[in-house]
This record gives structure tokens, C-alpha cells and sequence, in this order.
């Protein structure tokens, strides 16, 4: 059993829309199943008659015991550190999230924007936005680096943007049943059950890959990697274990993987040339290469593969 | 009098909080006013990016009509890029907005709108029982069946773009996917399962082609008392008790409606330019001053500030001539001076006029004797407004009048694929200018850019909800939400659920509050969430 208040800063909704996607289990049975009493959410609360700004001021002075904050979306803290560009009940959102979390059971950040302040806070940030508990790589963010909840545990960053449903039920359920001893966490704070792996574990173009057959736009097989920017082999997520709405995947829909669990994301900040494109050196090699291998190692088994013969196999494909 | 906050229903919401305050007098709203409440800055982050930044980036301005904006973040680019498109690309767009607009109809109807109809004020309507039994939240019969449903056609978005909400694949000159028969095949199972498991059984009642054979009001009548399956199905229902519980006297709005129209013919819009998208679309665009049909033209359209937090902005601009945003100083409501800047939503006109946008703006839309043959030619709606008028009662309606006509276009377009055919064409980049539009689930939308030295130099983006939310114009014009509240009665003063029906009736995609204030004292009655 778990009291859960979510919250929406700068967001889009887009973790909200993914959430009510979830079907193992469903939203519905998160409430009559999983034991999640909803306090209140943005779009499915219900509370019909419950006074929202007195929710949350009860939550804050112990009245109702707030088990989990979920926070979708990035603390917006501009302009000069007012946050006036983000209102909700009648105070800036910022200053009611701060409250929230001193007396939070657990604080759940989802979604990019509240994990590392994720689109809005690219440069020039006009909003100056920022995560729970991180700026991009950077620890801190608007609770600090040395925050922890009642419960001990740092903010729980689901990133994504937005976040896989199964990656936000499990979370909360693993709370509400109290399993969350097995939630481990890495360095960016983030679930190692969905994180550990890279989304090129699973993914369908991952021969083309070892074979460095090249995938492009528009066309079956191949793989991304080397032209169109594909970050599948540096982005840790499950997308092709845990495939999204019960049937695909970025990289298995040929659409290269934007890097989207990993901090910094949109990578390059949108610069020129960045967005569906592999940035190389000296129009060659990709400038960034496969987690865990050194550049050098790298280029040289590639340009290897590349003048081997090429498996007609893997080149193959079929309408 | 004690002030109160009720959560009396959930919304989607999307660029923040929306707050509207209405005065009351003598049980009448004198006067509304609308507040966005949150600023991200969007158009901001891209400038001086890489041209395709808003393939990226606005999708997730709206999480709810992502796929809407990638349709136009493609579509601006083809058009300042001048690419070609293949007829399969126009047809894998087609279906990414059509499985997202179908979606984004069960789920609307009962987590947003139906949930409203519930309400204690309707209590001594003979319908209400019924009500109450399918509709009430997460407990009604019917509610988590189209809640689950709603799920299905996205699914088939993911098979081509990958994931929804969310997903980058449509690109200048193209799609990025290339699908197979199993892809297809699928699709087309999940899409009959929407069907089987919804659409037919409870939301009709009949089958797609009987209600498809509806032409007018009154066929429509005739349709729900044709027998028991149609008249005790969701929608039976829903025209029973709109009509029964009054949905048909009220919120009428600004009676100008406003379309860009959308899915592109996969055979007339293979040179994208913006003079060509007119008669490409087959959902058609036009402005309809409440008499008439007039042409689109995106040239028209303009933006007003003089209530919005921006600074350094004339009133009136195009969006290519619009400079990019300098925030103001914005305050809460309680602080908000409504002779000065109020809202973080800008003011859009066409023409001058003020235009409600949406669903219903659609169909008087597909109503336009001058259609083509290949455009949607469906009359029911222009019978409709003749005879009826704008309210709560046709925007819902015609919301929810777009599900069949879809699920058939659906699976048509997944039939017209060609699996020897080319989805993509490699453009050439180029600097210059482009115009993306198309109808989000929730209205209008329409994206801006101007490209230079191979980067952007200006991106304005026009959502469905400003042109719905926005507040006064230079000319002190309320904008439609602002105007339809005018003029409502409101039973009891201290749960204006008036206010909210109407508000929601336009599925602003915002979290709104509402706040009633007597007119004479300015004491707040009361405030509650919707
Ligand atoms: S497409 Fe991307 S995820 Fe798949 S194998 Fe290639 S690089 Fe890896
Ligand atoms: S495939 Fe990559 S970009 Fe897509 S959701 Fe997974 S981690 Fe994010
Ligand atoms: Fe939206």
C-alpha cells in the first residue's frame, strides 16, 4: 500500500500518456490490484471535491502521509530563480516541490526533464530548467547533490523521454509492495534492471552491426550506427527487451536511437549537424563509438570488417 | 463566503496550467478570463539549431499530440527543403495521424469529458443512473473497456514509428521506416480489435457502415431510435443525455471556425509546397464565418501580445515575421491585471477574427459543398450547425463523430501500401522558408520555420489549444474559450460545473482551474481543478 502525489513542472505530459499505455498491469489495476491510492495526478486524479492546495499543504505539515512523489517534467526556476514561469495552485511549482520532498517517503523523477532538465533545459534554457537531481551529467540539480528521502534512497531517476510504462509501474510497485531493497541504482541514479543493458542488446539490426553493413532511412536492414546516428550501442534502456506499446522498438522501426536514458540528451544540444546524422572525423570514423572500446580499437577492427567480404546473409532482406 | 478548491474531474494537460476566472452576477458569467500559466520556451531552444531540431524537439512540446507535431516539423521542412515525397511516405504520415487522433477519442471521452456528466447537477435527470453506471471514473462500466481500447491504435503507430508518445519517424522526404507484410498484416489485426473490442459493440452499437450512412440531424435521431443496440449504446447514450441534461444551450463560442485540414493525398502531394497543400489534403482546410466556406490561406493567420507576457512584439504579426519570445513579468492569477498582460498563451487571429478550432471546426469543414472528390464530403455537420448551433453539446459530437470515418481511412491506407515502393527520398538541404500544418486530435495545429546559413533562424509553432485558450486581442476580443464562457448560466454559484463542461468541451490539453468571482464584490465563490 502506497499514497502517491505526481506532479507535472515543465512537462509535456508525454510520461502521463506513456503511463496510461501500461498493461502489466494496467493504471486500473495499479489501484485495485497493486495497492497505489492515487492522491492526486494532473489527469487521471479523482479526487472529486478534494481540495488540492489543502492536499498538498496536509501532505506537507505530516497530516496525510505522502508515500511517493512522482515528478514529470523539469523545475522551471526562471526567471532569476523565481520561478514564476511555472505557477500551480496559486505558488511557483518549484516551491511547493521543495516542501514535497522533505517529508516524501520516496521521490520518483520520470522522464528526462525531471531526471536532467532534458529539452527545456537546453541552451540558451530559457526557462532555466533544471532535474530533481541533476543538471545533464551534473549532480545537484534543484534538490542537491546530497538529498535523500525518508526512505534513504536519492531522487530514483526513470529517464526516457519519455519513460517505458513497465519502467514507472515497476518502480511504483516495487515501493508499494516493499521490494524496493531490490531496486539498485546507478551513478545517474537510475533502476539497473532497466539500465544496464544497452538498447542494442535485443535489437534486431545488431548482425548488420558486428558485419558493419549500413542501414539507411526508407530502407530493410542494416544498421543505423553508421549513418544515421543510431546511439544504441551508448545508450543503456531496455526498448528492445521491453519493447513499447507491446510491439516495437525505435531501432526496430529503422528509426535510430536518439540516446534518450542517458543524461545530456538531446545530445549535442540540437547543433548543426548532430540530428540524424553520425558525426565523424575526417568523414570516416564515428566520432563516438561503442561504450566500453577505445576510439583506436575501435576504427581498426571496423576498418577490418569493412574491406572483409560481406556476408550476403546479413544484407539480405525481404519485404 | 469561504473559498473552495474542487478537484471535480481530470484534463490532459500539456504546456502547464490553465487557469480561467469567471465573474458571476445573478447566476450569469459577465465576464472570463483565460491564463496559461507555464513558459518552456521551445521556439527559443531551436533557434540557431540544426534544421531538423523540431523533428526532435516538437513532439515534446505536447505529449498528447506528438505525432501531430511531427507531422508538421516534416511537413515545414519539405516544404522549405522542396523534397518529393513517395506516395508510401504520405500514407505512413496519414496513419500515424489518424491512429493518434483515434486514440485520443475514447480516451478524451471518457477520462476527460464523460466523467463531467456525473456530476451531482444532473441528478434528477431520469438519464442520470445510466450515467453514472458506464461513465463514472475507473469504476463504470464502459470506462475502463474504451480506457484499454484507446491503447490499440497507438500500438499500430509503433509498428511504423517505433514507439508512441514520442517517436521522430516522419522526415523530410519521407519516413524513416520501410515495412514489411508481417507489419502490415499486424496493424491491420490490431485495428480490427479496436473494432471488435469497442468501436462497434459499445460505442455504436451497429456496425461502421450503418452509422457511416448518417447525412443529417435528423438521420441521426432516426439513428438512435432505429432500435435498442443503437439507442443503449455509448454513443445513443451520450445524444440522449447531451440532450436531456441541456449540452445543446450552451458554450457556444465565437462562431468562426478555423481548419488547416490534413492527410495529405498520397497522390497529390508528392512536390510538397505550400500554394499545393490545399487541395492535397483530404481532410479539408477552410474558415467558416458562420455563414460560408472560405479558402485557407496560412497568410492570414496572425499572432496579438498585448495580454501575453512577451515583450518587444507588435500585435498582429505573421508567425514568419514574429520575432522569437522575450519573456515578461508574469503573475498569478490573484495578481493578474487583465487590461495588461495575462497569459502566457499568445492570441491567435485569422484574418482578424478570433476562431474556435477543433473537431467540429472539422467536419463544418468536411461539409464544404466546394470539396474535391478526393476530400472527406460528409454534409451532416454543416445540417448540424445550421440547425443547432455551436455548444457543449456539437463540439462533443463531432469529436466524437470522427472515430468510424477514421477506422476506415486506417485501415484503406494500410491497404494502398506499397511494400515494392519507395518511403524515403534523400533531400537536398537548403536554406529558406516552410509552413507544416495539419489537425491535431484537439485542433489546428501549424509550424513556421525559417532556415539560414543551414541552421534555424526561426521557428514558431501555433497549437490548437492557443487558438482555443488564448486570451484578448489587441482590440480586447475574447478568444473562444474566453467568449463561450460568457454569458452561461450558473445554477450554484459556489460549483460552477457549467464553467468546466464548457471548458472541456474544447479539450484544451491543459490542467484548467477554474475560479469564480462575484461580480460586484470580487469575492471568489469558489475554485476547483477540472
Ligand atoms: S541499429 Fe542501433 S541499436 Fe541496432 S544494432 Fe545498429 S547501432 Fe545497435
Ligand atoms: S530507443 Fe533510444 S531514444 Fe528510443 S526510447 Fe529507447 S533509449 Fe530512448
Ligand atoms: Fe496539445
Amino acid at each position: 500500500m502506497a499514497n502517491v502525489l505526481w506532479l507535472q513542472g515543465g512537462a509535456c505530459s508525454g510520461n502521463t500518456m506513456s503511463f496510461l499505455n501500461a498493461e502489466e498491469p494496467t493504471v486500473v489495476e495499479l489501484i485495485t490490484d497493486f495497492g497505489l491510492n492515487i492522491l492526486w495526478h494532473p489527469t487521471t486524479g479523482l479526487q472529486i471535491g478534494d481540495q488540492v492546495q489543502d492536499l498538498l499543504k496536509d501532505i506537507i505539515a505530516g497530516k496525510v502521509q505522502m508515500d511517493i512523489l512522482v515528478f514529470e517534467g523539469s523545475i522551471i526556476q526562471g526567471p532569476n530563480g523565481s520561478g514564476s514561469m511555472n505557477y500551480f495552485a496559486d505558488r511557483p511549482m518549484k516551491d511547493w516541490v521543495k516542501e514535497l520532498s522533505e517529508v516524501a517517503g520516496y521521490v520518483v523523477a520520470i522522464g528526462d526533464c525531471a531526471t536532467w532538465g532534458g529539452i527545456p533545459a537546453v541552451p540558451p534554457n530559457p526557462s532555466d530548467s533544471t532535474g530533481m537531481q541533476f543538471l545533464k551529467k551534473e549532480k545537484g540539480g534543484f534538490l542537491g547533490a546530497n538529498y535523500v528521502s525518508k526512505g534513504g534512497l536519492p531522487v530514483i531517476n526513470v529517464p526516457g523521454c519519455p519513460a517505458h510504462p513497465d519502467w514507472i509501474t515497476q518502480i511504483l510497485v516495487a515501493i508499494s509492495v516493499g521490494r524496493i531493497g531490490d531496486v539498485l541504482i546507478d551513478e545517474y541514479h537510475r533502476p539497473k534492471t532497466f539500465f544496464t543493458d544497452f538498447v542494442q542488446t535485443g535489437c534486431t539490426n545488431v548482425t548488420n552491426f558486428a558485419q558493419k553493413v549500413d542501414g539507411h532511412f526508407g530502407k530493410r536492414s542494416g544498421c543505423l550506427f553508421y549513418e544515421v546516428g543510431c546511439r544504441g550501442p551508448l545508450t543503456r534502456a531496455s526498448c528492445n527487451n521491453i519493447l513499447w506499446n507491446r510491439q516495437s522498438s525505435k531501432t526496430r522501426a529503422n528509426h535510430p536511437c536518439l540516446g534518450c536514458t542517458e543524461p545530456g540528451f538531446p545530445h549535442h544540444d540540437l547543433m548543426k549537424g548532430s540530428i540524424f546524422k553520425t558525426m565523424k572525423y575526417m568523414g570516416v570514423f564515428p566520432k563516438e563509438v561503442p561504450h566500453g572500446r577505445t576510439k583506436l580499437a575501435y576504427y581498426m577492427e571496423a576498418g577490418f570488417q569493412k574491406v572483409m567480404p560481406k556476408n550476403h546473409k546479413v544484407m539480405e532482406a525481404s519485404k | 463566503m469561504s473559498v473552495k478548491e474542487l478537484n471535480i474531474s481530470p484534463v490532459g494537460r500539456v504546456e502547464g496550467d490553465l487557469d480561467v476566472k469567471v465573474y458571476i452576477d445573478n447566476g450569469k458569467v459577465t465576464r472570463a478570463h483565460t491564463q496559461a500559466a507555464m513558459f518552456r520556451g521551445f521556439e527559443k531552444i531551436m533557434a540557431g539549431k540544426d534544421p531538423q531540431s523540431g523533428l526532435i524537439v516538437t513532439p515534446r512540446i505536447c505529449g498528447i499530440c506528438g505525432g501531430s507535431h511531427l507531422y508538421c516539423a516534416s511537413s515545414a521542412l519539405d516544404t522549405a527543403w522542396g523534397t518529393k515525397l513517395p506516395p508510401n511516405a504520405l500514407l505512413l504520415r496519414a496513419i500515424g495521424q489518424a491512429t493518434e487522433t483515434i486514440q485520443s477519442i475514447p480516451r478524451w471521452f471518457y477520462a476527460i469529458f464523460a466523467t463531467d456528466l456525473a456530476n451531482k447537477k444532473y441528478a434528477n435527470k431520469p438519464l442520470y443512473g445510466e450515467v453514472v453506471k458506464r461513465w463514472s471514473a475507473y469504476v463504470g462500466t464502459t470506462f475502463q473497456k474504451g480506457l484499454t481500447a484507446s491503447g490499440l491504435p497507438v500500438q499500430v503507430y509503433a509498428l511504423f514509428g517505433g514507439q508512441w508518445p514520442h517517436s521522430s519517424y516522419m522526415v523530410p522526404g519521407g519516413v524513416m521506416c520501410a515495412p514489411t507484410l508481417k507489419d502490415i498484416t499486424r496493424a491491420h489485426a490490431i485495428m480490427t480489435q479496436f473494432k471488435n473490442d469497442w468501436l462497434e459493440p459499445i460505442w455504436l452499437g451497429c456496425s461502421i457502415e450503418r452509422y457511416l450512412e448518417i447525412k443529417t440531424w435528423d438521420d441521426m435521431l432516426a439513428w438512435v431510435d432505429e432500435n435498442d443496440s443503437q439507442r443503449n449504446s455509448d454513443l445513443g447514450l451520450f445524444i440522449r443525455a447531451g440532450i436531456e441534461f441541456g449540452l445543446d444551450k450552451f458554450g457556444q463560442g465565437v462562431g468562426k471556425f478555423l481548419a488547416y485540414g490534413t492527410y495529405l493525398h498520397k497522390d497529390h502531394y508528392q512536390n510538397p509546397t505550400i500554394e499545393g497543400r490545399n487541395d492535397a489534403l483530404i481532410s479539408s482546410s477552410g474558415f467558416f464565418d458562420g455563414e460560408n466556406w472560405h479558402e485557407f490561406d496560412h497568410l492570414k493567420v496572425s499572432e496579438h501580445v498585448k495580454h501575453s507576457w512577451y515583450d518587444n512584439q507588435e500585435d498582429g504579426l505573421h508567425p514568419w515575421k514574429e520575432p522569437l519570445p522575450t519573456p515578461a513579468k508574469s503573475q498569478t492569477l490573484e495578481d493578474s491585471d487583465f487590461d495588461g498582460q495575462y497569459s502566457w498563451a499568445k492570441a491567435p487571429r485569422y484574418d482578424g477574427y478570433a476562431c474556435e478550432t477543433g473537431p467540429l471546426a472539422r467536419v463544418i469543414m468536411n461539409a464544404n459543398p466546394a470539396n474535391k472528390d478526393h476530400q472527406i464530403n460528409d454534409p451532416l455537420f454543416g445540417d448540424i450547425i445550421k440547425k443547432m448551433g455551436p455548444s457543449v453539446f456539437t463540439r462533443v459530437l463531432a469529436r466524437v463523430h470522427e472515430a468510424p470515418r477514421l477506422y476506415n481511412f486506417i485501415n484503406q491506407w494500410l491497404s494502398e501500401i506499397d511494400l515494392d515502393g519507395e518511403f524515403y527520398i534523400k533531400p537536398v538541404e537548403k536554406d529558406g522558408k516552410g509552413f507544416g500544418a495539419t489537425e491535431a486530435a484537439r485542433g489546428a495545429l501549424a509550424h513556421w520555420i525559417e532556415i539560414e546559413n543551414g541552421v534555424i533562424k526561426n521557428y514558431q509553432v501555433m497549437a490548437p489549444t492557443t487558438w482555443n485558450v488564448g486570451p484578448n486581442d489587441a482590440e480586447g476580443n475574447p478568444g473562444p474559450i474566453e467568449s463561450a464562457l460568457t454569458g452561461i448560466d450558473i445554477e450554484d454559484p459556489t460549483d460552477p460545473v457549467e464553467v468546466g463542461i464548457v471548458a472541456r468541451s474544447f479539450d484544451s490539453c491543459l490542467v484548467c482551474t477554474v475560479h469564480a468571482h462575484d461580480e460586484k464584490s470580487g469575492v471568489e465563490l469558489s475554485k476547483f481543478k477540472l
